[in-house]
């Protein structure tokens, strides 16, 4: 389609020329995120500052043109693909770290700043940004805060939204605003609760505060093996059972612990059929405690080879292992399809079996790698894409499993979003009436529709044809 | 507030159809909970139905090993508590002027507790909530699972709304293990610069406490919870009193007749309350930024003490009191900035304004 000549100039007036991509060639960079679905934008603009971001918005609404914020394009869902042309809003210009505050223990930063940036950036000062997705090493806070991401220690700590303060959020109509702050309890609604998580299609975010903590002064971490994923899954309903919630639990299946300790050599037990790797932290009495209780419950669960931290350095290759385990899946084949859904906990035995079933039917490898504490699933489909008519049937297996999930009461995703990847589903979980609540606020805050479209909400005009057809389930509504 | 009619509905979807009736008369309509908080807000200029959500009182589910519960929104949090407290768990919520809650009354106020210092407000730990529209509509959000990011996160948006996005009508919690170890230890400090160093030192503990309360009398209460040994090492640090557990019900308890709740910036709170006159009497959570002021004063001492705080980035919010006390000083002070957005999202759900008209800022 491309923008019309006069669009692209008032965009390079706002930004500066060299702050505009719009060769075609150049734009093919930007057509996807970390999922599989791609559509390049128009154009991208890298804004330096609020200022352009609110130029650049403006002049899109003037021109009924959408607006997709991107961080740095780590996202699982599409939520970064621009479905409908437009202009992609690049943000990693913006990735200042505005200030730390040691005694509030907060941190103002631009949404560009990447998330283990900001955490290397409070280590001088004791203190970390709790939420910790495996791509922390790139993704960014922006970006984090527009999908509400999670990671490994949100078991403990919560997820982004429970570490958001505030944000500088620039809406539709190209109006600034800051959302809550500082202080808790604020008068009214909590714009800041439905704007964080709300996947670039109610505002683009440049300034986030974000709550820091107090590095623990001791933590402990455990991997131990178990002889099938059955046991494994009992062991982390036992652990929490008792009492006890950690600071993380995941789980890594046989399939991807052979690849991981292929590629790192972490000393992870290919034998075991899975593998948890548990972490606690505290004061060192709690930590020696919880770990002390932890590996009884984990022992009377068939746990076994239960291998300490001795060191940071062992520490640093344990979680090496857990969080570069989807690239090492490469080693396996060169294409992964990942799913995040959510079950309750005491459910993870039957949707991990079925999640196996589901490949052995579609002949597909599937790779566990999880954060079993919240019951959130990361099964990866295996697949070459250069296999002809392989995708469908990828794509086919991960609906399956979606399916499974929510027939098992859980939710289509735990921190990916929904984005492009899963809007056709929500009325798998939601009824029409959840979902037109949903979009009222929308509607409140973006009627035209320049940000993000085609996101979220099942897609009703623009049909995708592969996934038409698909009955309602509405469980929630039907559920209460 | 008058009302004309009191309905108690027996079910959701009746509950969601007496709405509709009053929404299509033109009557507001005024839910109601346990009653706890019923002076917070402005006094409403309208009569209408005080709609009663009493009779949706059951736990729909509890699963112990999810420590997951789903509750109708007319459950007293003792009720709640009790039930939670047979399989060794809690919902980590001790709202003042207990007992009585009810846990749609909780949400849609946001009064919290002592215990938000460790876990966080509601909506910290609410994970799913079904809504009744004036339209007669019900809308649910949210799941039943701990981690959720399905669709727009309506949960913030109704809690705290005081109902003016819809009527409360089931959630969803997270809930929590009892801690194996819960001690409570207090100091007596002569002068508040002592009680205000005593609370900072607690707070900085290696495993700092998961309550602390600062009282205006130079009193200062310390909870701490976890494993044994960690507990106990951090009360023989702090060398504090060992103090009766049961001293936090009674603290629970608390309601004064006359009542403002101070939010501030967590290091802002101390000046604030310096302001007040020696002869007040508060009670405060440093460690979150929150005091409760039981006021002994004139519609003007409250105006000056607002201002301050609403310069310092906090707010000054009326909890309880008398109509025209409410009226005189309103209930919120200056509304935010954002107030034509929050006005928009109302418009969307309650167009005429039908629930708790004139109640909230919004």
């Amino acid at each position: 389609m491309g923008l019309e000549q006069e669009v692209l100039n008032e965009l390079r007036r706002a930004v500066g020329r060299e702050h505009v991509i719009a060769s075609s060639n150049d734009l093919r960079i930007f057509e996807r995120d970390a999922s599989i679905e791609g559509a390049a934008p128009d154009a991208v603009v890298l804004p330096a500052n609020t200022a352009e971001v609110c130029a650049v918005i403006k002049i899109a609404a003037k021109h009924r043109i959408p607006v997709v914020p991107r961080g740095a394009g780590t996202g699982l869902s599409g939520g970064a693909v621009t479905i409908r042309g437009g202009v992609a809003l690049q943000v990693t210009r913006m990735r200042r770290i505005l200030e730390i505050d040691p005694v509030a223990q907060t941190a103002l930063v631009e949404p560009g700043v990447v998330n283990q940036e900001l955490s290397l950036a409070a280590a001088t000062h004791q203190l970390f940004y709790a939420p910790d997705p495996s791509s922390q090493k790139a993704c960014t806070i922006g970006g984090n805060a527009a999908e509400n991401s999670g990671g490994p220690h949100c078991l403990y700590y919560g997820v982004t939204t429970n570490h958001v303060l505030g944000m500088e959020v620039v809406l539709a109509d190209g109006s600034v605003h800051w959302v809550s702050g500082d202080a808790p309890d604020r008068i009214g609604l909590d714009l800041c609760g439905v704007l964080v998580g709300s996947e670039g299609t109610l505002c683009a975010i440049t300034k986030i505060k974000v709550r820091l903590l107090r590095t623990p002064p001791s933590v402990a971490t455990l991997l131990a093996a178990f002889p099938t994923i059955d046991s494994a899954s009992q062991a982390v309903s036992a652990v929490i059972g008792h009492g006890i919630v950690p600071a993380a639990l995941e789980m890594m299946d046989q399939v991807t612990v052979g690849a991981v300790e292929a590629h790192y050599r972490a000393g992870y037990p290919t034998d075991a059929g899975a593998v948890l790797l548990v972490e606690v932290d505290g004061i060192s009495e709690s930590t020696r405690e919880l770990m002390a209780a932890i590996r009884t419950v984990l022992g009377e669960n068939h746990g076994y080879a239960m291998r300490e931290a001795q060191t940071p350095a062992e520490r640093d290759l344990l979680w090496a292992g857990r969080k570069g385990a989807i690239g090492a899946l490469g080693r396996i084949k060169p294409n992964y399809y990942l799913h995040d859904g959510v079950v309750p906990r005491s459910r993870l035995p039957q949707i991990l079996s079925a999640v196996g079933e589901i490949g052995v039917h579609y002949k597909l490898p599937v790779a566990n790698v999880f954060h079993a504490g919240d019951g959130n699933l990361h099964p990866n489909i295996l697949f070459d894409l250069r296999d002809t008519d392989v995708w469908p049937q990828v794509e086919s297996a991960g609906e399956e499993m979606l399916r499974a999930v929510v027939e098992l009461g859980g939710a289509l995703s735990g921190e990916h979003g929904i984005g492009l990847e899963k809007s056709a589903f929500m009325p798998w979980v939601y009824s029409p009436d959840d979902l037109d609540a949903m979009w009222r606020v929308k509607g409140a805050l973006d009627g035209a529709g320049i940000l993000n479209p085609g996101k979220i909400f099942p897609d009703l005009e623009h049909k995708r044809p592969h996934l038409a057809g698909r009955t309602g389930l509405a469980v929630e509504a039907k559920w209460w | 507030m008058s009302r004309t009619t009191v309905e108690k509905p027996a079910t959701a979807e009746e509950l969601a159809r007496l709405l509709h009736e009053g929404a299509e008369a033109g009557q507001a309509v005024f839910p109601v909970g346990g009653g706890r908080a019923a002076q917070m807000g402005d006094p409403s200029p309208r009569d209408g139905i005080e709609m009663r959500t009493t009779a949706l009182d059951r736990v729909l589910e509890h699963s112990q090993a999810d420590m997951v519960v789903s509750v109708q929104a007319g459950i007293t949090l003792e009720a709640l508590q009790a039930h939670l407290g047979k399989s060794g768990q809690f919902l980590p919520l001790d709202p003042f002027n207990s007992p009585g809650h009810t846990i749609g009354g909780l949400l849609a106020t946001g009064w919290t507790g002592p215990l938000r210092l460790r876990y966080g407000a509601p909506r910290d730990f609410l994970i799913g909530i079904r809504v009744a529209l004036p339209d007669g509509r019900l809308a649910s959000a949210g799941g039943r699972v701990v981690k959720n990011v399905s669709g727009y996160d309506l949960m913030k948006l109704q809690y705290g709304a005081l109902g003016t996005l819809g009527v409360i009508v089931a959630a969803s919690f997270k809930v929590y293990p009892k801690a194996l170890h819960d001690i409570t230890v207090e100091a007596n400090h002569d002068s508040m610069d002592q009680a205000w160093a005593g609370a900072e030192r607690a707070l900085a503990m290696p495993m700092p406490p998961a309550a602390l309360e600062l009282f205006s009398t130079g009193r200062v209460l310390a909870r701490f919870l976890g494993s044994p040994d960690a507990t106990k090492r951090m009360v023989a640090d702090l060398g504090w009193s060992e103090a009766d557990g049961s001293v936090w019900h009674q603290h629970a308890r608390t309601a004064p007749p006359l009542w403002a709740r101070i939010a501030m910036p967590r290091h802002q709170l101390r000046s604030i309350l310096d302001e007040l006159h020696s002869d007040q009497q508060w009670w405060a959570s440093p460690g979150t930024g929150i005091a409760n002021w039981a006021i002994a004063g004139s519609a003007d001492e409250v105006r000056s003490i607002r201002a301050l705080a609403t310069a310092a980035g906090g707010s000054l919010v009326m909890l309880a009191g008398p109509d025209e006390f409410r009226h005189d000083v309103g209930a919120w002070g200056t509304p935010p900035a954002t107030l034509h957005l929050m006005r928009r999202l109302r418009y969307a759900f309650d167009p005429n304004q039908v629930i708790n008209p004139g109640r909230f800022v919004v």
